[in-house]
């Protein structure tokens, strides 16, 4: 696959700085491919210090989360309702109530009980490899792991149930990079599954850049929609049962292009465009071909620069007012690749009956600070109450809020 | 957190914390660390975090974050690292905070080591040429997750950054891993070179 990444501008940089360098003792050196998050870098980026933001490890104490700056429209309040989960992301509810939660690089997997009165938390499991695809189904709890899908059936109920390792049947690829999952159950009872682009740009080999879906036990397995950089959060409309879902644009391509997407998939089979065409219609600067967005369906909406558009929600409670029925909320987890740093917050999408004419507005914000161009926190994941109320995880902060309206 | 250990969390204990005036020397006392821990660190890492032991890394203005990142990934076994086990054995992550705070606000000493001047200017020319100080900053200093290179133990450097292209654990970043593809070990051993004894 890496062979395959086609990066004129930067190959010609490496050939000219390996003149230079002293005798290799291993002949790798020609083939090796910059790192993912670089590649598609031009010489003019070369001194350019924009990087991954850092996750943090530690628990992060209740009194440093700056619950007072985060904004919400009138009538809706925040509550801190969980911290001490550091890299939470991803929930999915049990029937009894309880709430799992996927992280990356600190490998764990939460349980959290509310209790009436407090929340409390313990780590299911350990020691995986970015365990972020969280799903629960009939009693039993999915974890996808990069290299591992395990099932815990009926943990609500035994915690200290065994899993049932499901890893072969979901056929994983061995690439890390993009691999870590968002996974869902659809109205059709199957697993939806996606497996990223392993780079910044180029052309993946077969089972890269894709959506799957898979029966419960991990057996028929259909691909579902290609040219899918990196879907981190999808949803089923309430009413027309169409998948929605979020991708990541990819980097080095300037300050404010191509963006985020917000896709609708109305069929399957169809293709999303990576790594020809970006965004409305971007043609992409390294891997070119003519006509680069024949046969692409566009997005539904583009999200915004290097946003990092993360979980997607249909609010379907009484709780929020009714015009907030059906309408979508999306988490903007922000932007590393950008001068000016551009997310960090939580927004609402609002399209006619049909689909139609996407309205992106500001929901819940103040995680970034425009003039110090820093941030507190990264909301990434929703998840509703029973009682209309909406859970938001902050991977960064390790916490959940609670969102609630009331007059 | 270990598996199985439940904690409290919420709005609830922070209210209980809030209005417990008992609780307040104990919050205190964990912005220092602990005498005990911190002497266990300085008998390895050295006195005030700079390494006197080859291999051993010195901890003297290191990131914050990058500390308290580790110091989780080794307690919880992601990142192996055998003669630190007994020491992280269930350390809270308030006392990995504290610690990481401690040895952040230690000046690194710049090396005195006689210095291989082909090897550091080999191994100038590798950093440059692998972008390097895009994460580690232009001075080497580190940022955040990504860690302090100026001045650090030179064969600790060589070990990390072979453990890094052969053999990366799941705890160990993907990115740092990637970006050391192909580099040859005279080429690490240039880059450490170099690093140990950068002055800004």
């Amino acid at each position: 696959m890496f062979a395959r990444t086609v990066l004129a501008a930067l190959a010609l940089t490496l050939a000219a700085c390996q003149s230079m360098s002293p005798p290799a003792t291993a002949p790798a050196a020609a083939a090796a491919p910059p790192p993912a998050w670089q590649q598609g870098r031009t010489a003019d980026q070369a001194t350019s210090t924009l990087a991954p933001h850092a996750g943090r490890n530690t628990a992060t104490p209740t009194a440093e989360i700056p619950l007072s700056t985060f904004k919400l429209p009138p009538g809706f309040k925040a509550e801190i309702w969980a911290t001490g989960i550091p890299g939470a992301r991803a929930m999915a509810r049990g029937e009894s109530g309880k709430i799992y939660i996927g992280t990356r690089g600190i490998g764990r997997v939460y349980e959290i009980t509310d209790t009436g009165t407090q929340r409390v938390s313990r780590v299911v499991v350990d020691k995986l490899v970015q365990p972020a695809g969280v799903a629960v189904k009939d009693g039993s709890l999915y974890v996808i792991a990069i290299d591992k899908a395990l099932r815990y059936d009926g943990i609500e109920k035994n915690p200290a149930v065994a899993p049932v390792d499901m890893t072969a049947v979901f056929s994983l690829p061995k690439e890390q990079h993009h691999n870590w999952k968002y996974i869902a159950f659809g109205p059709d009872n199957k697993l939806y599954v996606p497996f990223g682009a392993p780079c910044n740009i180029c052309e993946p080999t077969a089972e890269y850049a894709q959506i799957r879906r898979y029966n419960a036990d991990g057996s028929g397995m259909e691909v579902i929609a290609r040219g899918v950089r990196n879907t981190q959060g999808f949803a089923w409309h309430p009413v027309t049962k169409e998948m929605w879902f979020t991708d990541h644009g990819r980097d080095w391509m300037g300050d404010n292009e191509p963006e985020d997407e917000l896709n609708r998939m109305s069929k399957t089979g169809a293709n999303f465009g990576f790594p020809y065409c970006h965004a409305n219609g971007v043609p992409d600067k390294d891997i070119k071909k003519a006509n680069p967005c024949d046969g692409v369906t566009l997005p539904a909406t583009t999200m915004g620069p290097h946003a990092a558009v993360m979980g997607m929600h249909f609010y379907t409670g009484t709780m929020f007012p009714a015009e907030y029925r059906n309408v979508m909320f999306v988490a903007r987890k922000g932007s590393w690749n950008r001068t000016q740093k551009y997310g960090f917050d939580v927004v609402t999408v609002r399209t006619d009956a049909d689909g139609k004419n996407p309205k992106v507005e500001p929901f819940m914000t103040g995680f970034l600070d425009a003039r110090s161009d820093e941030f507190s926190g990264r909301p990434t994941y929703m998840l509703q109450l029973p009682d209309g109320s909406l859970l938001v995880s902050d991977e960064q902060l390790g916490a959940i809020y609670r969102i609630t309206y009331g007059r | 957190m270990s598996a199985g250990r439940a904690s409290v969390t919420g709005r609830v204990a922070r209210l209980a914390a809030a209005s417990s005036l008992l609780l307040a020397p104990v919050i205190l006392w964990a912005q220092q660390p602990p005498p005990a821990t911190l002497a266990a660190c300085n008998a390895c890492h050295g006195p005030g975090g700079n390494s006197q032991i080859a291999q051993t890394p010195s901890l003297a203005g290191q990131p914050k974050l990058f500390i308290e990142n580790q110091l989780v990934l080794i307690r919880e076994g992601l990142r192996e690292v055998e003669s630190m086990k007994e020491v992280m054995a269930g350390m809270t992550d308030e006392t990995i905070v504290a610690l990481a705070r401690h040895f952040a606000a230690q000046k690194p000493v710049v090396k005195t080591s006689p210095v291989n001047e082909e090897k550091a200017r080999l191994g100038a020319v590798t950093a440059s040429k692998m972008l390097c100080g895009t994460c580690h900053l232009p001075d080497y200093a580190g940022q955040k997750q990504v860690p302090r290179l100026a001045g650090q133990d030179e064969a600790y450097l060589v070990q990390s950054m072979k453990q890094f292209r052969d053999n990366p654990g799941p705890g160990r970043d993907t990115i740092m891993a990637a970006s050391l593809y192909g580099l040859s070990d005279a080429d690490l051993a240039n880059l450490a070179s170099f690093l140990a004894t950068f002055k800004p």
